[in-house]
C-alpha cells in the first residue's frame, strides 16, 4: 500500500533538511571550484615541472668535427628562452648557465670524459653529451649526468639532437640558411574528429573523452556521496530511536522509498546546479576561445542521450542507495558501518578504476562487459555513449539488466530494513540476515 | 463504533529463541486509563508494537478503535510514545513536530497551528524564550521529552499508548505527564501505558493487566483486582519497631507474611484471623500501637504474589 501523503512528507523532510544544511550549500557552490582545482592544479604542477627543466647547463664533447655540438647548444638555448610556460609564469630572467661545447678528438675523448665526470661530481655542471665519430652516421649519442633520469630533460636533448642532425644532413646535401630553418622547424598538429554512424559532427575525440570521463566521475561521486548519506541517515534514525515513532505512523517500505527519492532529488539538484555552472563556464570559455581564434567543438548531446543519462543515474542511484540503506539498518554503530562500507563500495571502486582503460579502448570486450553489468553499467554505459557509438541493443540490455537488479536489490533491502530498523545490539550473521529476508 | 478502544484476541508472537507473547487476550474499554504491568521481558513492548502494527503477530487478531490494527486509519488515530525516546537531533523543534504531524495525516498547516498551543502549554514557548526554533540537540533532555509528548499528542489521538512513560523523567515532567493523562481521560480519550512501577499504575489506572512471560496473569479494574485479593492486610506501626512485635506476631499465628515497609509493617493476615483480635492481643501485651489500619493490598504486593519474584527473567529487557 502506497501512502502518498506520507511518502510526500518523508521525501520533503529528507530533501529540505539536506538542502538547507550548510554542507550542501558549501558543497554545491564550491564543488565546481574544487573540481576545477582538481584539473587545474595538476596542470599547474606539470607546468611548474616544465619550468624547472634545465637543459642548458651541461657539456657537449663533440668529436664529429662539425658544428653539430654548437647547433645543439643553440637549439636548446632558444628553446629555453622561448619556452611558453616560462613566459606564462612571468619569468623573464634568461637562463644563467649555458652549455659549453668542447671540441675534441677520438683519441682525447676518454680523458675529456673523465674530466667531465669529475666536473659533474663536483657539481660544476649537470652532465655531458658525447657526440662521437659515428653519431652523424648512426644518429646515436650518449648522455651521462645527474639528470639522466629526467624524462622531460632527456626528451628535450633528444629533440635538439634530432634537429641538429637534420640540419647537419641538410647542410651536407647543400641546403643551408633560411631554407634549412624552415625545413627543420616544422611543427605538426593533429586535429581529431569523431565519426559516428550518424556522420561527422560528434565533436573531437579528445572532447568526447573528457566529457565521458566527467560523466563517469560525476555519477560515481553522486552515488558514493549520497548513497552513504542515506546510510548515515538510516543509522541516525536507528541510534536516536526516532525510527520507532516514524514506523508506527508510516510503513518501512514507504519510509525507505521516501528516503531514496528525497536524497536522490538532493543529488539531482546539485547536479543541475553544477551543470548550469559548467554550461555557463563552457559558454564563456568557448566564446573566449573562439575570440582568440581557437575552435573547439563539444560533443552534441541528443535528447536520447540526456534521457538515458538521467535513467542510468536514477536506476544506479536507487540500486546503491537501497544497498546502503540496508547496511545502515543492519548496523548499530558508525564503526560497524565502516567495516561493511569497503566490501560494499568495492564494485564501485573497481568500476571507477576501469574508467580510464575503458575510455582508451571503448570498443573492447572489457568495456562492453562492464557497460552491461548492473553494478558498473550506471557509470560505464553513459560514459561509453558519450565517447563512442554504442549499439542501441546494448543500451537497452544494460537498462533492462539494471532495472531487474534494482527491483531485486530494493526487495531484499526493504526486508532487511524492516527488521533491522528495530534491532539493536550485535550485527546479524549471514544466517540471521537470510532469516530476516525470508520472514520479514 | 464499539465501546472497546483495543481488543486483543489470542495473539502470539514467537522469535527464534523464545516466545515473546503467548495467546494473550485483553480488552480495553474506551475512555479508561489502562495499565499494562509486568516485569522486564514480560512481552509488554512486543504487545504494544503489535497493536501499532510495527510488527505483525504470528497468530490472533488485534482490533484498534473498531478497525483491524493493520489499517492505517486505525493507527493514525493512535499516539505512541516509545520506551526508547528520540528525535531528529539536527532538526528544529517546529520542523520535527510538523513532520510527526504529517506522518499522522495532518496537513503541514494544521500541524503548525496545533503545535503552538502545545509549545506554550509545555512551557517551551514563553515570553522570554521560544525553543520552537532551536535545533532539538540544543534542548535539555527534559525539554526533548516534552517535545516528544507533543509529537505523540499533536494529532489529537483517540488512543494514546505510552511505553514506560515515567522512566527517565524528572519529577516535574512526570507530574506534567500525569496531568496530561488525567486530562486526556477527562476528554474521553483512552490511555494505555506499560510500566513495571506499580505505584504509578496504582495511582493512575482504572484497569490493569499483569503479564509475565508473555502470558496474562490477571486483569480487571484496579478496585476489582484489589477486592479479589481481600482486605486482609494491616498496616501496623508500633513504638520500638519490628523487634518489639515480631515474636508476638509469630506466637499468635494471626499473620501469614510480614512485609517491612520501614515506617510501618504490612501484615497479611492468616485466613481465619480476626484483625480485631490481633489488635486486642497487641494492646493486652502492652505494645504501644501508633498505627493500626486495615488496608487493601497494594498492586505491588498482588504483583509479587501472582508473578513471584522468581518469575522475573533477568536480562530479557529490550523485547520487554
Amino acid at each position: 500500500m502506497v501512502e502518498f501523503a506520507k511518502l510526500r512528507a518523508v521525501i520533503k523532510r529528507e530533501y529540505v533538511e539536506r538542502v538547507r544544511s550548510k554542507w550542501f550549500i558549501i558543497g554545491t557552490l564550491f564543488g565546481p571550484l574544487l573540481f576545477i582545482g582538481m584539473m587545474v592544479v595538476p596542470a599547474m604542477m606539470t607546468a611548474r615541472n616544465m619550468r624547472t627543466v634545465q637543459t642548458t647547463d651541461f657539456r657537449i664533447l663533440d668529436v664529429t668535427g662539425t658544428a653539430l655540438g654548437d647547433r645543439i647548444a643553440t637549439s636548446l638555448r632558444e628553446r629555453a628562452e622561448n619556452a611558453p610556460n616560462r613566459k606564462a609564469m612571468g619569468d623573464s630572467a634568461p637562463p644563467v648557465a649555458t652549455t659549453r661545447v668542447i671540441k675534441t678528438t677520438m683519441a682525447e675523448l676518454a680523458a675529456a670524459e673523465s674530466l667531465a665526470t669529475q666536473a659533474v661530481m663536483a657539481e660544476e655542471t649537470r652532465g655531458y653529451l658525447v657526440l662521437d665519430s659515428a653519431t652523424l652516421r648512426t644518429s646515436a649519442a650518449r648522455y651521462a649526468g645527474r639528470n639522466a633520469s629526467s624524462i622531460a630533460e632527456m626528451e628535450q636533448i633528444e629533440a635538439a639532437l634530432r634537429t641538429a642532425l637534420l640540419t647537419e644532413r641538410l647542410a651536407a646535401a647543400g641546403v643551408t640558411g633560411p631554407r634549412a630553418d624552415s625545413l627543420t622547424r616544422t611543427r605538426a598538429n593533429l586535429a581529431t574528429e569523431r565519426i559516428t554512424s550518424r556522420g561527422r559532427g560528434g565533436g573531437s575525440g579528445i572532447a568526447g573523452f573528457i566529457v565521458g570521463f566527467a560523466i563517469a566521475f560525476l555519477l560515481y561521486m553522486m552515488i558514493v556521496l549520497y548513497g552513504q548519506n542515506i546510510m548515515r541517515g538510516v543509522l541516525d534514525e536507528k541510534t536516536t530511536r526516532v525510527a520507532e515513532v516514524v514506523i508506527s505512523s508510516v510503513s518501512p517500505d514507504t519510509l525507505l522509498a521516501g528516503k531514496v527519492i528525497g536524497v536522490g532529488a538532493v543529488g539531482l539538484t546539485q547536479q543541475v546546479v553544477w551543470m548550469a555552472f559548467a554550461g555557463g563556464a563552457s559558454a564563456y570559455g568557448l566564446g573566449a576561445a573562439a575570440a582568440s581564434g581557437v575552435n573547439i567543438t563539444l560533443p552534441q548531446f541528443t535528447l536520447f542521450q540526456g534521457v538515458t543519462l538521467a535513467l542510468f543515474f536514477l536506476l544506479g542511484f536507487t540500486f546503491y542507495a537501497a544497498l546502503f540503506a540496508a547496511i545502515g539498518a543492519m548496523c548499530s554503530t558508525q564503526e560497524e558501518t565502516s567495516q561493511l562500507l569497503f566490501p560494499t563500495t568495492m564494485p564501485l571502486i573497481v568500476t571507477i578504476m576501469m574508467v580510464q582503460p575503458i575510455l582508451t579502448t571503448p570498443t573492447s570486450g572489457l568495456a562492453q562487459t562492464m557497460g552491461l553489468l548492473p553494478f558498473s553499467s550506471p557509470i560505464i554505459m553513459p560514459m561509453l555513449m558519450s565517447a563512442t557509438q554504442v549499439p542501441l541493443w546494448q543500451v537497452g540490455a544494460a537498462l533492462l539488466g539494471l532495472v531487474v537488479a534494482c527491483i531485486a536489490m530494493v526487495w531484499v533491502s526493504a526486508r532487511i530494513y524492516r527488521v533491522g530498523l528495530l534491532m539493536t545490539g550485535k550485527r546479524p550473521s549471514m544466517k540471521e540476515l537470510m532469516r530476516w529476508i525470508r520472514y520479514a | 463504533m464499539t465501546d472497546l478502544a483495543l481488543d486483543i484476541r489470542a495473539v502470539s508472537k514467537r522469535y527464534a529463541e523464545h516466545t515473546a507473547v503467548d495467546t494473550l487476550s485483553l480488552q480495553v474499554p474506551r475512555g479508561t486509563v489502562y495499565g499494562l504491568l509486568g516485569p522486564n521481558g514480560a512481552g509488554k513492548t512486543t504487545t504494544i508494537r503489535m497493536l501499532l502494527n510495527i510488527i505483525a503477530p504470528d497468530t490472533g487478531t488485534i482490533t484498534v478503535l473498531g478497525l483491524p490494527s493493520s489499517e492505517r486509519r486505525a493507527t493514525d488515530r493512535v499516539g505512541y510514545l516509545p520506551e526508547e525516546r528520540g528525535l531528529y537531533k539536527k532538526m528544529k523543534v517546529r520542523h520535527v513536530l510538523r513532520f510527526l504531524g504529517e506522518l499522522k495525516g495532518l496537513t503541514a498547516k494544521e500541524s503548525d497551528r496545533r503545535m503552538e498551543y502545545w509549545l506554550e502549554r509545555m512551557t517551551l514557548k514563553t515570553a522570554a524564550k521560544d525553543w520552537g526554533n532551536s535545533a532539538v540537540d540544543e534542548l535539555s533532555r527534559g525539554m526533548q521529552q516534552k517535545v516528544q509528548f507533543i509529537g505523540t499528542l499533536l494529532h489529537d489521538p483517540d488512543l494514546v499508548v505510552l511505553d514506560e512513560p515515567f522512566s527517565g523523567l524528572d519529577p516535574i515532567n512526570a507530574q506534567a505527564l500525569k496531568d496530561t493523562v488525567v486530562d486526556l481521560r477527562a476528554r474521553g480519550k483512552t490511555v494505555i501505558f506499560s510500566t513495571h512501577l506499580m505505584e504509578n499504575a496504582e495511582r493512575l489506572c482504572d484497569s490493569v493487566c499483569i503479564i509475565a512471560r508473555g502470558q496474562k496473569v490477571l486483569d480487571g479494574t484496579v478496585s476489582a483486582v484489589k477486592a479479589e485479593h481481600g482486605t486482609r492486610n494491616v498496616a501496623l506501626s508500633v513504638a520500638g519497631g519490628r523487634d518489639r512485635v515480631a515474636p508476638l506476631l509469630a506466637k499468635h499465628g494471626f499473620v501469614e507474611r510480614v512485609d517491612d515497609q520501614n515506617r510501618f509493617l504490612e501484615l497479611s493476615l492468616a485466613r481465619e484471623a480476626d484483625p480485631q483480635a490481633l489488635l486486642r492481643a497487641l494492646v493486652a501485651e502492652g505494645v504501644d500501637v501508633e498505627r493500626f489500619e486495615l488496608v487493601q493490598p497494594s498492586l505491588h504486593q498482588i504483583f509479587l504474589e501472582k508473578v513471584g519474584a522468581t518469575n522475573v527473567e533477568p536480562g530479557m529487557s529490550g523485547h520487554g
